[in-house]
Protein backbone atom coordinates (compact mmCIF):
# COMPACT_ATOMS: atom_id res chain seq x y z
CA UNK A 1 0.00 0.00 0.00
CA UNK A 2 1.22 3.45 -1.00
CA UNK A 3 1.47 5.89 1.98
CA UNK A 4 1.64 9.13 2.15
CA UNK A 5 2.16 11.91 5.12
CA UNK A 6 2.11 15.52 3.79
CA UNK A 7 2.86 18.13 6.48
CA UNK A 8 3.85 21.47 7.17
CA UNK A 9 6.36 22.17 9.20
CA UNK A 10 4.75 25.32 11.20
CA UNK A 11 2.19 22.67 12.65
CA UNK A 12 3.13 20.57 15.41
CA UNK A 13 1.07 17.89 14.92
CA UNK A 14 2.83 15.50 11.99
CA UNK A 15 4.80 14.20 14.51
CA UNK A 16 1.72 12.90 16.60
CA UNK A 17 0.39 12.14 13.10
CA UNK A 18 2.72 10.09 11.99
CA UNK A 19 2.79 8.04 15.42
CA UNK A 20 -1.16 7.55 14.22
CA UNK A 21 -0.59 6.23 11.21
CA UNK A 22 1.94 3.73 11.71
CA UNK A 23 -0.18 2.29 14.71
CA UNK A 24 -3.47 2.27 12.64
CA UNK A 25 -0.97 0.35 9.89
CA UNK A 26 0.11 -2.29 12.66
CA UNK A 27 -3.77 -2.85 13.85
CA UNK A 28 -4.47 -3.41 10.41
CA UNK A 29 -1.50 -5.38 9.53
CA UNK A 30 0.16 -3.89 6.75
CA UNK A 31 3.67 -3.30 6.42
CA UNK A 32 4.16 -0.14 4.04
CA UNK A 33 6.58 2.45 4.52
CA UNK A 34 5.43 6.27 5.39
CA UNK A 35 6.16 8.53 2.71
CA UNK A 36 6.50 11.73 4.76
CA UNK A 37 6.42 14.67 2.52
CA UNK A 38 6.89 18.15 3.65
CA UNK A 39 5.41 20.82 2.28
CA UNK A 40 6.74 24.31 2.62
CA UNK A 41 5.46 27.02 0.15
CA UNK A 42 2.52 28.20 -1.82
CA UNK A 43 3.70 26.53 -4.71
CA UNK A 44 3.87 22.95 -3.41
CA UNK A 45 0.89 22.92 -1.40
CA UNK A 46 -1.03 23.84 -4.88
CA UNK A 47 0.92 20.71 -6.37
CA UNK A 48 0.17 18.33 -3.67
CA UNK A 49 -3.23 19.53 -3.14
CA UNK A 50 -2.55 20.31 0.50
CA UNK A 51 -5.15 21.77 1.82
CA UNK A 52 -3.48 21.20 5.42
CA UNK A 53 -0.79 19.58 7.53
CA UNK A 54 -1.18 16.62 8.52
CA UNK A 55 -2.38 15.42 4.84
CA UNK A 56 -2.49 11.90 4.90
CA UNK A 57 -3.56 9.55 2.36
CA UNK A 58 -3.49 5.89 1.20
CA UNK A 59 -3.25 4.77 -1.86
CA UNK A 60 -3.80 8.23 -3.09
CA UNK A 61 -7.34 8.03 -0.58
CA UNK A 62 -7.30 11.15 1.82
CA UNK A 63 -8.17 10.89 5.26
CA UNK A 64 -11.24 12.67 6.14
CA UNK A 65 -11.10 15.09 2.19
CA UNK A 66 -12.52 18.44 2.25
CA UNK A 67 -12.29 19.41 -1.74
CA UNK A 68 -14.43 22.52 -1.04
CA UNK A 69 -10.87 24.17 0.68
CA UNK A 70 -8.08 25.68 -0.63
CA UNK A 71 -4.62 24.62 -0.93
CA UNK A 72 -2.22 26.27 1.47
CA UNK A 73 0.19 26.39 4.44
CA UNK A 74 -2.13 25.53 7.82
CA UNK A 75 -2.79 23.37 10.40
CA UNK A 76 -5.52 21.17 9.26
CA UNK A 77 -9.08 20.17 11.56
CA UNK A 78 -10.38 16.91 11.36
CA UNK A 79 -13.57 16.08 13.15
CA UNK A 80 -13.63 12.91 15.14
CA UNK A 81 -16.48 10.24 15.80
CA UNK A 82 -17.20 12.05 18.82
CA UNK A 83 -17.85 15.33 17.43
CA UNK A 84 -14.47 16.66 19.34
CA UNK A 85 -12.28 18.97 16.80
CA UNK A 86 -8.52 17.89 16.44
CA UNK A 87 -5.31 18.56 14.64
CA UNK A 88 -5.07 14.35 13.73
CA UNK A 89 -7.53 12.12 13.00
CA UNK A 90 -8.48 9.20 15.10
CA UNK A 91 -7.28 6.26 14.91
CA UNK A 92 -10.70 5.10 13.71
CA UNK A 93 -10.54 7.55 11.05
CA UNK A 94 -7.44 5.89 10.00
CA UNK A 95 -8.48 2.33 10.02
CA UNK A 96 -11.49 3.21 7.96
CA UNK A 97 -9.34 5.18 5.29
CA UNK A 98 -7.56 1.88 5.02
CA UNK A 99 -10.17 -0.20 4.88
CA UNK A 100 -11.54 1.79 1.72
CA UNK A 101 -7.56 1.82 0.37
CA UNK A 102 -7.65 -1.90 0.56
CA UNK A 103 -11.07 -2.70 -0.78
CA UNK A 104 -10.31 -0.26 -3.95
CA UNK A 105 -6.71 -2.14 -4.43
CA UNK A 106 -8.96 -5.85 -4.53
CA UNK A 107 -11.42 -4.49 -6.63
CA UNK A 108 -8.52 -3.36 -9.35
CA UNK A 109 -6.71 -6.36 -8.59
CA UNK A 110 -9.46 -9.14 -9.12
CA UNK B 1 10.10 36.98 21.11
CA UNK B 2 7.07 37.09 23.35
CA UNK B 3 6.83 39.62 26.19
CA UNK B 4 9.01 38.71 28.97
CA UNK B 5 7.67 38.00 32.16
CA UNK B 6 7.60 40.74 34.96
CA UNK B 7 7.08 42.59 32.18
CA UNK B 8 3.61 45.64 31.68
CA UNK B 9 1.27 44.73 29.88
CA UNK B 10 0.76 46.46 26.48
CA UNK B 11 -1.59 48.69 25.91
CA UNK B 12 -4.44 47.84 23.34
CA UNK B 13 -7.67 49.22 21.66
CA UNK B 14 -8.89 46.69 19.10
CA UNK B 15 -12.97 46.74 17.96
CA UNK B 16 -14.44 43.80 19.20
CA UNK B 17 -17.53 41.32 17.60
CA UNK B 18 -20.33 43.02 19.65
CA UNK B 19 -19.03 46.42 17.96
CA UNK B 20 -17.30 48.07 21.24
CA UNK B 21 -13.90 48.89 21.32
CA UNK B 22 -11.93 47.31 24.38
CA UNK B 23 -9.07 48.26 25.92
CA UNK B 24 -6.90 46.65 29.08
CA UNK B 25 -8.60 49.70 31.23
CA UNK B 26 -11.98 48.09 30.79
CA UNK B 27 -11.19 45.57 33.19
CA UNK B 28 -9.84 47.36 35.84
CA UNK B 29 -12.09 46.23 38.45
CA UNK B 30 -10.65 42.31 37.45
CA UNK B 31 -7.57 41.39 39.47
CA UNK B 32 -6.71 39.00 36.97
CA UNK B 33 -6.32 39.79 33.01
CA UNK B 34 -5.55 36.67 30.61
CA UNK B 35 -5.24 38.06 26.76
CA UNK B 36 -5.01 35.26 24.30
CA UNK B 37 -4.07 34.95 20.94
CA UNK B 38 -6.87 33.53 19.05
CA UNK B 39 -8.50 32.34 15.56
CA UNK B 40 -11.38 31.15 13.78
CA UNK B 41 -9.63 28.50 11.47
CA UNK B 42 -6.94 26.53 13.68
CA UNK B 43 -8.03 23.32 14.99
CA UNK B 44 -6.09 23.93 17.99
CA UNK B 45 -7.89 26.85 19.30
CA UNK B 46 -10.77 25.03 18.18
CA UNK B 47 -9.54 21.51 20.42
CA UNK B 48 -9.00 24.18 23.47
CA UNK B 49 -11.80 26.39 22.67
CA UNK B 50 -14.42 24.67 24.98
CA UNK B 51 -12.16 24.39 27.92
CA UNK B 52 -11.05 27.89 27.66
CA UNK B 53 -14.73 29.10 27.57
CA UNK B 54 -15.19 26.70 30.76
CA UNK B 55 -12.34 28.57 32.81
CA UNK B 56 -13.69 31.63 31.95
CA UNK B 57 -17.17 31.27 32.98
CA UNK B 58 -15.28 29.23 36.16
CA UNK B 59 -13.31 32.45 36.84
CA UNK B 60 -15.85 35.31 35.66
CA UNK B 61 -16.01 37.19 39.10
CA UNK B 62 -11.87 37.75 39.04
CA UNK B 63 -10.99 37.06 36.26
CA UNK B 64 -11.33 39.06 32.46
CA UNK B 65 -10.55 37.01 29.31
CA UNK B 66 -10.37 38.81 26.10
CA UNK B 67 -9.18 36.71 22.93
CA UNK B 68 -7.68 38.80 20.19
CA UNK B 69 -7.28 37.26 16.55
CA UNK B 70 -4.77 38.70 14.39
CA UNK B 71 -4.70 36.36 11.22
CA UNK B 72 -4.38 38.11 7.83
CA UNK B 73 -7.78 37.39 6.60
CA UNK B 74 -7.11 37.33 3.07
CA UNK B 75 -5.33 34.30 2.98
CA UNK B 76 -7.17 32.67 6.16
CA UNK B 77 -11.45 33.96 5.23
CA UNK B 78 -12.39 31.92 8.00
CA UNK B 79 -10.58 34.81 10.23
CA UNK B 80 -12.19 37.71 8.55
CA UNK B 81 -14.62 39.70 10.91
CA UNK B 82 -18.20 38.65 10.22
CA UNK B 83 -16.57 34.79 10.63
CA UNK B 84 -15.38 35.96 13.96
CA UNK B 85 -18.91 37.53 14.91
CA UNK B 86 -20.30 34.29 13.58
CA UNK B 87 -17.90 31.84 15.83
CA UNK B 88 -18.27 33.80 18.88
CA UNK B 89 -22.02 33.68 18.36
CA UNK B 90 -21.93 29.58 17.65
CA UNK B 91 -20.20 28.85 20.58
CA UNK B 92 -21.20 31.69 22.78
CA UNK B 93 -17.92 33.27 23.94
CA UNK B 94 -18.13 34.67 27.44
CA UNK B 95 -15.20 36.77 26.51
CA UNK B 96 -14.47 39.58 23.98
CA UNK B 97 -13.47 38.73 20.55
CA UNK B 98 -11.03 41.56 19.46
CA UNK B 99 -10.00 41.77 15.82
CA UNK B 100 -6.36 43.44 15.58
CA UNK B 101 -6.32 43.77 11.67
CA UNK B 102 -2.79 45.61 11.65
CA UNK B 103 -1.38 42.89 13.40
CA UNK B 104 0.53 45.40 15.79
CA UNK B 105 -0.93 44.05 18.50
CA UNK B 106 -0.21 40.63 18.57
CA UNK B 107 3.30 41.74 17.12
CA UNK B 108 3.53 44.02 20.23
CA UNK B 109 3.09 40.88 22.47
CA UNK B 110 5.62 39.09 20.44
CA UNK B 111 2.66 36.29 19.64
CA UNK B 112 3.88 33.69 17.34
CA UNK B 113 0.64 31.12 17.64
CA UNK B 114 -2.91 30.33 18.53
CA UNK B 115 -3.94 29.95 21.09
CA UNK B 116 -0.92 31.86 23.21
CA UNK B 117 -2.61 33.08 26.25
CA UNK B 118 -0.76 36.08 28.61
CA UNK B 119 -1.74 36.65 31.62
CA UNK B 120 -1.61 39.79 34.05
CA UNK B 121 -1.93 40.24 37.36
CA UNK B 122 -3.46 43.00 39.47
CA UNK B 123 -0.96 45.36 38.57
CA UNK B 124 -0.93 43.89 35.20
CA UNK B 125 2.60 42.78 35.31
CA UNK B 126 2.47 39.81 33.64
CA UNK B 127 3.26 36.43 35.45
CA UNK B 128 2.48 33.66 33.05
CA UNK B 129 2.22 32.84 29.37
CA UNK B 130 2.44 29.75 27.14
CA UNK B 131 -0.17 26.89 26.33
CA UNK B 132 -3.37 26.32 28.59
CA UNK B 133 -2.66 22.55 29.54
CA UNK B 134 -0.24 20.09 28.63
CA UNK B 135 -2.54 18.03 26.41
CA UNK B 136 -4.42 19.23 23.24
CA UNK B 137 -5.57 15.94 21.92
CA UNK B 138 -6.95 14.77 25.04
CA UNK B 139 -8.38 17.14 27.80
CA UNK B 140 -9.09 13.99 30.06
CA UNK B 141 -5.69 12.98 30.37
CA UNK B 142 -4.17 16.38 31.33
CA UNK B 143 -1.79 16.42 34.15
CA UNK B 144 -0.78 19.72 34.60
CA UNK B 145 -2.97 22.70 34.11
CA UNK B 146 -0.49 25.93 33.31
CA UNK B 147 -3.27 28.12 33.00
CA UNK B 148 -5.33 27.56 35.85
CA UNK B 149 -2.73 27.11 38.08
CA UNK B 150 -1.58 30.69 37.25
CA UNK B 151 -4.60 31.95 38.14
CA UNK B 152 -5.60 30.58 41.02
CA UNK B 153 -2.10 31.43 42.42
CA UNK B 154 -2.32 34.90 41.63
CA UNK B 155 -6.12 35.36 42.69
CA UNK B 156 -3.78 33.75 46.04
CA UNK B 157 -1.33 36.83 45.78
CA UNK B 158 0.82 34.20 44.93
CA UNK B 159 2.85 33.74 42.31
CA UNK B 160 2.23 31.21 39.23
CA UNK B 161 3.99 27.61 40.24
CA UNK B 162 4.87 27.57 36.34
CA UNK B 163 5.41 31.20 34.73
CA UNK B 164 6.68 30.31 30.87
CA UNK B 165 6.04 27.41 28.76
CA UNK B 166 5.63 26.52 25.09
CA UNK B 167 2.74 27.70 23.35
CA UNK B 168 1.10 24.80 20.95
CA UNK B 169 -0.81 25.59 18.40
CA UNK B 170 -1.13 27.42 14.70
CA UNK B 171 1.39 29.74 13.63
CA UNK B 172 0.16 33.33 13.65
CA UNK B 173 -0.72 34.44 9.78
CA UNK B 174 1.51 37.44 9.23
CA UNK B 175 0.16 39.41 5.91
Amino acid sequence: MKVELLYYPDCPSHERALELVREALALEDIDAPVNVIRVETDEEAERYRFIGSPTIRFNGIEVDPAPHLPYRLTCRTFRREDGRLSPVPSLQMLRETIALARKEEEHHGS
Amino acid sequence: MALEIGKPIVDFSLPGVDGKTLSPADFAEKPVLVVAFWCNHCPYVRAYEERTIALAKEFADKVAFVAINANDAVKYPEDSFPNMQARAKEMGYPFPYLHDESQEIARAYGATRTPEFFVFDSQRILRYHGRLDDNWENPSAVQQRYLRDAISALLNNQLPPVADTEPVGCTVKWK
